[in-house]
């Protein structure tokens, strides 16, 4: 099974209606689903965890208990992104659970410290104070701007994954935006 | 227009902060997603938590399957077991075991539901009475206390079975009766055997050693189809008992009496001696006549044997519509039971587990709620 590793935004693949046909089909949406989510199940989990092994552990941890039940799936109840990053939340927040802390950044992740080649200082300090920005949020408003700018989810697709309304989700995603933007005032 | 252009800035640098997956784990992770994500560890399919995890990944149509199979089977197995301890039914084998069963029971009259007994009320001492068709052991009552001390009691047994054959083997089986009795050691009392056009009726009255009682049953059983059979024991112990002592005290008068006869010196002394004599010896007569017949009773068991047409559909005893019919409603009734049981223990079980599994989805739910502050 060959992937392909960029992101694709926007594509919802209807794994129930691959549900209802033969079992191969199933398999073909969710490896569609795999490839267009996989990073973004990582950056979400990186973002909300702020720490990049559990990260991957979670990462690894939704795909696999999503590809166990993909037969269970019910495209009347959601799309599959939301369905998929559903199961990647809560194995967040049981990783979460099982280490016995709050998803506040206790330091900065290694990768969002490590310099970059091709930036300059500037760019460099200006990233880490946005780093810095984003992980004093509040961690449900952090998860918020995780789903919505790391996964690119829409406000739908944000509402089913915590279980608001769109409109609550709207309301709540706004107001971390502002709340970051306030925050990172002198560097916007 | 500020806010929206910073927003936008905020966007572009929220999207340079966005984490990205290690080419190393990447590449892991594919590989793990083309080999279909197989189980990290080959045990850990085996946990229960694997296992429960794997049984809620199945879609309710692949479980409904099994789970019926598993209840069926166990609705089958029990129902064989129930219907195997009731008994019953109009096989040549449960006759026979119940044949056997009742040729142990030690004592305790056996009598159908509105059957009259075979047994003469007033020689039943301490008999007691049961309803249905296996036989039972059913404790003696300490009516007398000459009896109590018997070590090996006696006990009268008698039997009433009807047989159903086709109406041209009605004679057949007649003959066969005989030959059944002679075998056995037993008696022909009475005999007789009326055949009309399409109809035909045997009836015996039969004198069966005690000890060979079950084998005879479990032959005539086997010449036809058992419509009905019904036994009965009592026990006649204190009547035995009495009626020896009464002999035994009889006899050491009789003893006294030719005492007294041979002392007596006057005529009219001797006369009156004979004549109480010869009132006692009539006594001790009688007494072991009673004896003899009550030692009779309980050495040869009374069989009442009636062999009748029209029951069968000419297979001689054969399995047939009636049959089918009588079984299927006894094993619907038997497997109904079974439901009922297996339901009655399911059903708490099954609320238990609900109420535990809407607990735990309760608070895994609240703590991940609390996960998150």
């Amino acid at each position: 099974m060959k992937r392909r590793l960029g992101r694709s935004r926007g594509v919802n693949q209807a794994l129930a209606a691959a549900v209802e046909e033969a079992p191969r089909e199933a398999d073909l949406a969710f490896d569609r689903l795999y490839r267009d989510s996989r990073d973004d199940v990582y950056a979400y989990a990186a973002g909300l965890l702020r720490d990049p092994a559990a990260a991957e552990e979670v990462t690894a941890t939704a795909f696999e208990r999503a590809y166990r039940k993909r037969s269970r799936f019910d495209a009347s109840r959601g799309e599959p992104r939301a369905w998929l990053f559903g199961i990647a939340r809560n194995a967040a927040l049981d990783e979460l659970r099982r280490r016995g802390r709050r998803a506040e950044l206790a330091a900065d992740p290694a990768d969002l410290l490590a310099e970059r080649p091709d930036e300059s200082a500037e760019q460099a300090e200006r990233r880490l104070a946005f780093a810095a920005a984003l992980g004093a949020l509040d961690p449900r408003e952090r998860e918020l701007i995780a789903l919505k700018f790391f996964a690119g989810l829409s406000n739908k697709e944000i509402a089913a994954v915590t279980g608001v309304t769109e409109s609550n989700a709207g309301t709540r995603l706004h107001r971390a935006v502002t709340k970051l933007r306030e925050a990172c005032d002198g560097l916007l | 227009m500020d806010s929206s252009r910073d927003d936008e800035r905020l966007a572009m640098a929220l999207k340079e902060l966005r984490p990205t997956p290690r080419e190393e784990f990447a590449a892991e992770l594919d590989e793990r997603a083309a080999a279909g994500f197989p189980r990290r560890s080959r045990w850990a399919r085996l946990a229960p938590r694997t296992l429960f995890e794997r049984l809620r990944a199945t879609p309710p149509r692949k479980v409904l399957l099994p789970a019926g199979a598993l209840a069926a089977t166990v609705l089958v197995v029990g129902t064989m077991v129930i219907v195997g301890d009731s008994g019953g039914g109009s096989s040549d084998e449960l006759a026979a075991q119940e044949a056997s069963a009742t040729e142990s029971a030690e004592a305790g009259p056996l009598e159908p539901g509105g059957a009259k007994p075979l047994l003469d009320p007033s020689a039943q001492g301490s008999g007691e009475e049961l309803s249905g068709g296996s036989a039972s052991f059913i404790p003696f009552s300490s009516e007398s206390g000459a009896a109590t001390k018997l070590s090996k009691r006696s006990i009268e047994r008698s039997a009433r079975i009807t047989i159903g054959v086709a109406p041209v083997e009605v004679s057949d089986a007649a003959s066969r009766v005989s030959a059944i009795v002679h075998a056995n050691q037993g008696i022909v009392q009475r005999s007789s055997l009326h055949e009309d056009e399409g109809e035909a009726r045997a009836d015996f009255r039969l004198l069966i050693p005690s000890g060979k009682l079950g084998d005879a049953l479990a032959e005539f059983s086997a010449l036809g189809q058992v419509l009905s059979r019904n036994e009965a024991t009592a026990d006649i112990t204190a009547p035995t008992v009495g009626a020896a002592e009464r002999l035994q005290d009889s006899r050491a008068r009789i003893d006294s009496l030719l005492g007294q006869l041979a002392a007596a010196t006057t005529e009219a002394e001797r006369e009156t001696v004979e004549a109480e004599l010869r009132g006692e010896r009539r006594r001790a007569a009688r007494l072991r006549g009673r004896l003899a017949g009550l030692k009779r009773r309980a050495n040869l068991s009374r069989v009442s044997l009636q062999i009748v047409s029209g029951a069968t559909s000419g297979s001689g005893g054969g399995w047939g519509v009636g049959d089918a019919y009588h079984d299927a409603g006894r094993i619907l009734a038997g497997a109904a039971a079974v439901a009922i049981v297996v339901l009655a223990v399911l059903a708490p079980v099954a609320l238990i587990a609900l109420l535990a599994w809407l607990l735990h989805r309760t608070c895994l739910r609240r703590a991940r709620a609390r996960a998150l502050g």
